[in-house]
């Protein structure tokens, strides 16, 4: 009966339990909102972290990341790219040739990192093709072609055609200069990343470092994200004297940026559950002083303070559940359709993102994972609402509050 | 025969700090089993303080008041809540019924708090809803019924318990004249026939017309008792149908 009093009670005010079940509601659409805008983001900033500048796992000698040294090689790419693809966890490989450069043109010189790629297995893993914006990209006709990103281009004055000169060492410490000409142009969303990174066919790297086929990183892309700790297990396992990393060890300022992300997003949906809880609290004291001499009489009959407890408890659970469905429910809707058409910050603040290495164009994606923990939260916070009225009624003396 | 009610020395003191009113003072009182008893007097002379000390509602400043051999000024406020769960029905002025609730569901509520089995609860309402003449009107909610109706609907929640008495504050001050004959009826019938107690506090001549002992409150103490009658007197019933 108790469950019964408190649904009836709450709608002896329709007006006010509705005000307050759509602030639950609409508490709840923002901060799913917000979750699903946040994960969106994270999702789009791992796929980049993955399709342009990592791939899922990364294979080294286990020496050449602490200077990128190029004498830190490995060799028969042909071997291990038939040893890697054997994993059905594996979807694309290819190798790199790296090293750290100067690049310089009539304007100016900049600190670059060359990579030397094969472009069509490169194509598979990175995906560069699809990201010149600008030129033809490799052609596989001319020597010494490059492609540069945009950011870089602006920065030295460069075009496609353009000539420029890239200077390093190779693997005897001798300095090797050479002339290059811009192929293509690529941008990616992350600004960073294209201001560093040069892209030059691996054949004509190599010659000029003298180190023949050999090359200094395997970039390996998997066919499910969620395989990542297994396929490394597999190649670590596979490759026990070289250096295997999961994207989160190449980039852990991402795996940073995502695990205190979730905090943060927590802590929003928290500060929206306060700002509500007063809100509710507001509305059950209210109800409670309306009820000040029906509740008095009920005591005087013989209902002890835990009922009565219990029945504020009820009501006020009841109210925020109330409001809990039309908010999912229209915070699902909208991540849905946002989720398909995706949602252009470029107009003020596609600069700011993309030079956090973050898309201009973010698709929500509605936070199922993370639904049970709201609706906790929720619960917690009509639970922790109830607690001062409950504690206003249980104080009510029969004798008085039968004088109201 | 059975002293359902021992009230000794019983005062109740407002503003004892500043300028002291003893609503009542130094009372005693007995209440036999199957008393029906008015407790009159003018408007301040302590009726309802009074009613409230011996339903244990306030506590007296000084004094006991033993129902059935427990002293009610001893008890916790948590075992008071459950003493009067168990032992004492009560009829309030201003019907007090909860709104949210149906007729029938306001008389259960009582026989819910007491853990009273399903079954039990349905036969009681039943038999205490035909005693009181609104059998046809279980289901409604307090505001679709009179005044004269909702009062003993509240009758009926007050003996559902099946009380060891029921206190009745003012309990025909808000009804017709018709409606609080049809009230006094029933009440002087369920002391008749089941021998429940009832104290009220009155000014209403037709209730102080009915009771079989009157006690007059002047100042808070009681100034006239008219001898107890045993309960094999019956109380007049009126003749007025409802």
């Amino acid at each position: 009966m108790i469950i019964q009093m408190a649904w009836r009670n709450i709608w002896r005010n329709k007006m006010r339990s509705i005000a307050i079940a759509l602030s639950v509601a609409i508490g709840l659409f923002a901060g799913l909102s917000v979750l699903a805008l946040y994960k969106g983001m994270m999702k789009s900033r791992i796929r980049t972290v993955i399709d342009s500048e990592t791939g899922h796992l990364q294979i080294h000698h286990p020496e050449f990341k602490k200077d990128y040294d190029p004498q830190y090689l490995l060799s028969d790419p042909q071997k291990w790219l038939s040893d890697i693809l054997f994993f059905n966890t594996i979807k694309a490989v290819a190798v790199r040739t790296v090293t750290q450069a100067m690049l310089a043109t009539p304007t100016g010189s900049a600190g670059v990192q060359v990579n030397g790629v094969d472009p069509e297995t490169e194509n598979k893993v990175s995906l560069l093709k699809d990201k010149i914006h600008w030129g033809n990209g490799f052609t596989g006709k001319k020597k010494n072609e490059a492609l540069i990103g945009k950011k870089l281009a602006d920065k030295m004055k460069l075009k496609p055609g353009s000539k420029l000169v890239l200077t390093f060492t190779d693997t005897a410490s001798d300095l090797v200069s050479a002339a290059f000409r811009v192929a293509g142009i690529y941008q990616t969303e992350n600004v960073p990343l294209d201001e560093r990174n040069v892209y030059v066919n691996r054949n004509d790297l190599n010659e000029l470092l003298n180190i023949n086929g050999s090359f200094h990183e395997i970039a390996i892309l998997l066919n499910r994200g969620e395989d990542l700790a297994l396929a490394k297990r597999q190649l670590q396992e596979r490759f026990p004297s070289f250096l295997v990393e999961s994207w989160k060890e190449i980039s852990p300022e991402t795996e940073l940026m995502v695990s205190t992300m979730d905090y943060y997003m927590y802590i929003i949906i928290g500060i929206i559950m306060l700002a509500l809880a007063f809100g509710i609290i507001n509305t059950m004291l209210m109800a409670i002083l309306e009820r000040t001499r029906e509740i008095g009489m009920m005591v005087a009959l013989g209902m002890n303070k835990l009922r009565l407890f219990l029945m504020v408890l009820l009501e006020t659970v009841l109210l925020t559940i109330t409001g809990t469905p039309p908010g999912l429910l229209a915070a699902w809707l909208a991540t849905d359709y946002y989720n398909k058409k995706g949602i252009d910050i470029s107009s003020f603040a596609g600069d700011t993102m993309s030079s956090f290495g973050f898309s201009s164009m973010i698709y929500p994606e509605f936070p199922r994972p993370e639904l049970f923990t709201v609706m906790m939260i929720v619960v917690m916070t009509a639970l922790l609402s109830c607690i001062f009225p409950a504690a206003k009624a249980g104080r009510l003396q029969p004798v008085e509050a039968l004088r109201k | 025969m059975q002293t359902v009610i021992d009230a000794h020395n019983v005062s109740k003191v407002y503003n004892a700090d500043t300028i002291p009113v003893y609503a009542v003072n130094n009372v005693h009182l007995h209440l036999q089993k199957g008393e029906f008893t008015a407790l009159v007097g003018p408007s301040g002379s302590g009726k309802t303080t009074l009613l409230n000390l011996i339903g244990g509602l306030d506590k007296p400043d000084s004094g006991n008041i033993i129902i059935n051999g427990v002293d009610i000024t001893t008890l916790s406020a948590n075992e008071l809540i459950n003493f009067r769960l168990k032992n004492i029905g009560f009829v309030f002025q201003s019907f007090n019924l909860i709104p949210v609730l149906t007729a029938k569901e306001n008389a259960e509520f009582i026989l819910q708090l007491q853990k009273v089995h399903r079954k039990e609860r349905i036969k009681r309402i039943e038999a205490l809803f035909k005693q009181i003449g609104l059998s046809d009107k279980l289901n409604e909610r307090p505001a679709k019924l009179s005044g004269g109706q909702q009062q003993r609907v509240a009758v009926a929640r007050a003996l559902a318990s099946r009380p060891q008495f029921v206190l009745a504050d003012e309990p025909t001050a808000n009804l017709d004249s018709r409606s609080a004959s049809n009230l006094l009826d029933i009440m002087a019938r369920l002391n008749k026939e089941e021998g429940i107690t009832f104290l009220f506090s009155t000014h209403d001549q037709r209730v102080i017309d009915r009771a079989r002992r009157v006690i007059t409150l002047v100042d808070g103490q009681i100034s006239n008792d008219t001898a107890a009658v045993p309960v094999t007197h019956e109380a007049p019933v009126s003749t007025e149908k409802s």
